[in-house]
């Protein structure tokens, strides 16, 4: 055996214990998209909850995804709520606002007397469930 | 004497004066006006006093019009409000309509939808007596016409018996949560333009060495494309580009010898340009949204191009965003990137995984 050759190999039983200490960090295939912290999050159904705050979208599903990019809520306790809504039509953002009325009650969250829409709760979080999509809001606050 | 001549004189007199009288009268009879005037001469017509109480007059009748306007505005103004509320019912009830007639629309949408699918179904089972063999153009052909799907959809009385349950729910105003959004469903099976989204978007390679296995990631990707899954010529564009000097393996020295070997300051974009989409055999899914097939291409590493072939499946998801995932061996050295060794005893594998994992989201245009 020639000495490079003798060198290499006892550079390697030098280096081999060390390989240990040295975790693969190779991502699985399934672990490769993007996650957000929300799958981790257990929603509960929530019965006359008492809104209050400002609430921001953290996830919008549905066909409402398609042209809504995001929702800020701003719930008063008294039963009043204003809203902005960042819009996407014909390629062109705007935002649209509304002021109106809240209403929790077993049957859901009912919005300007409309027939309420199923509205969940976890930690910091809502999730109101309605016809054509599902938004998940986010307790913000006023800075 | 004297007395009675004095008695003469005196009805002389009185006559005399009589005749004088009567000669005046006769004389100034034409001359002379007699006006009678009230008691009180002082006071005289007023003409400040006349249009002070032509004004007192006035203001009275504008008091009373005001008096009647007022009442005849409440009235207006109770008409009008009645009218709005009446409005704002119809407009509640055209919502609401609106809505159910959009719900129908969903359903009777993926009606249509399943049967394109039992549609494409028949050529492959008449294909019996045609010599051709079925190929995914004519079939798109023979399913595009769609006006003939609603026509069949229409008569057949099970449809309303499916979005039934569908129309109590068709209660809320139509949008989202009170807010008005555009009516557009996702269309794959049509050209979009879809733009990835930042953040949301990772590419990567996984590489094998001596010592143990790594990854290289980053999520500074950007890009957009062009598809339509249902094309059976595949006539995709687009690119996506990723900066070389984000990409990290979690080692830091390592890192840095990977940038250097990219060259990642002379040439800090690794891109792949999207040429073709070759769909795999059965991989289109209209209905359930998704697409299986190599996307060809041509890949730029360190400024050099190469012909690059990746098989990738398409999906939407819950947030109608295509997700875009695939993966392909490459060999650095092709694209003249050395190959990193250290010492000669701990050598890095010239073949690598390049792998993708994108969110993409479909650009409204034209949609209303």
């Amino acid at each position: 055996m020639t000495h490079p050759r003798l060198a290499r190999c006892g550079l390697l039983l030098l280096v081999a214990p060390w390989t240990g200490c040295i975790a693969s960090n190779v991502v699985a295939a399934g672990d490769r998209l993007v996650t957000t912290p929300l799958e981790q999050l257990h929603f509960e159904v929530a019965p006359a909850l008492a809104l209050q705050g400002l609430y921001e979208s953290v996830e919008i599903r549905g066909d409402a995804a398609l042209s809504l990019r995001k929702v800020y809520y701003l719930f008063d306790a008294r039963g009043t709520y204003t809203a902005a809504a960042l819009t996407e039509t014909d390629g062109v953002l705007g935002f649209q606002t509304l002021n109106g009325t809240w209403q929790s009650t077993v049957a859901g969250l009912a919005l300007d007397g409309r027939p309420p829409v199923l509205l969940e709760q976890a930690p910091q979080h809502l999730r109101i469930t309605a016809e054509s999509g599902v938004l998940v809001l986010r307790a913000a606050s006023l800075k | 004497m004297a007395t009675k001549l004095l008695q003469w004189l005196g009805a002389l007199f009185v006559v005399l004066l009589v005749a004088a009288a009567l000669f005046g009268f006769m004389v100034l009879k034409d001359r002379v006006r007699v006006v009678v005037q009230s008691d009180a001469p002082a006071t005289g017509s007023d003409p400040t006093a006349l249009l002070r109480d032509d004004v007192q007059v006035l203001a009275g009748r504008v008091a009373e019009l005001q008096a009647a306007l007022s009442q005849n505005f409440e009235r207006l103004q109770a008409a009008i409000e009645e009218r709005a509320a009446a409005r704002h019912a119809d407009v509640m009830a055209l919502r609401r309509e609106v809505g159910a007639t959009k719900q129908l629309l969903d359903h009777l949408t993926q009606d249509v939808v399943a049967m394109r699918e039992q549609v494409r179904g028949l050529p492959a089972q008449a294909a019996a007596p045609q010599p051709s063999a079925p190929t995914p153009g004519p079939q798109r052909v023979e399913v595009a016409p769609e006006v003939v799907v609603p026509a069949e959809v229409k008569p057949s009385p099970p449809a309303p018996a499916e979005p039934a349950p569908a129309v109590p729910q068709a209660k809320p105003a139509p949008g989202f949560l009170s807010f008005s959004l555009p009516t557009v469903q996702f269309r794959c099976d049509e050209l979009q333009d879809y733009t990835l989204l930042p953040g949301l978007c990772r590419v990567g390679f996984d590489a094998k060495s001596t010592l143990h296995d790594f990854t290289g990631v980053t999520e500074r990707v950007t890009g957009r494309f062009t598809a339509d899954f249902d094309d059976p010529q595949g006539a995709w564009s687009g690119e996506v580009a990723v900066e070389a000097g984000s990409l990290v393996t979690g080692v830091e020295g390592r890192d840095t010898d990977m940038w250097e070997h990219l060259a990642a300051k002379e040439h800090p974009q690794i891109r792949f340009t999207i040429e073709r989409f070759k769909p795999a055999p059965g991989g289109i899914d209209v209905a359930k949204q998704t697409a299986r097939g190599e996307i060809e291409g041509k890949m730029t590493i360190r400024g050099q191009t190469h012909a690059l072939t990746m098989p990738v499946r398409l999906e939407v998801d819950a947030q109608k965003r295509v997700v875009v995932t695939g993966q392909t061996p490459l060999k650095i050295s092709d694209y003249g990137v050395p190959v990193p060794s250290q010492l000669g005893i701990i050598n890095m594998q010239d073949e690598v995984v390049v792998w993708i994992a994108l969110r993409a989201r479909m650009q409204l245009k034209g949609h209303k």
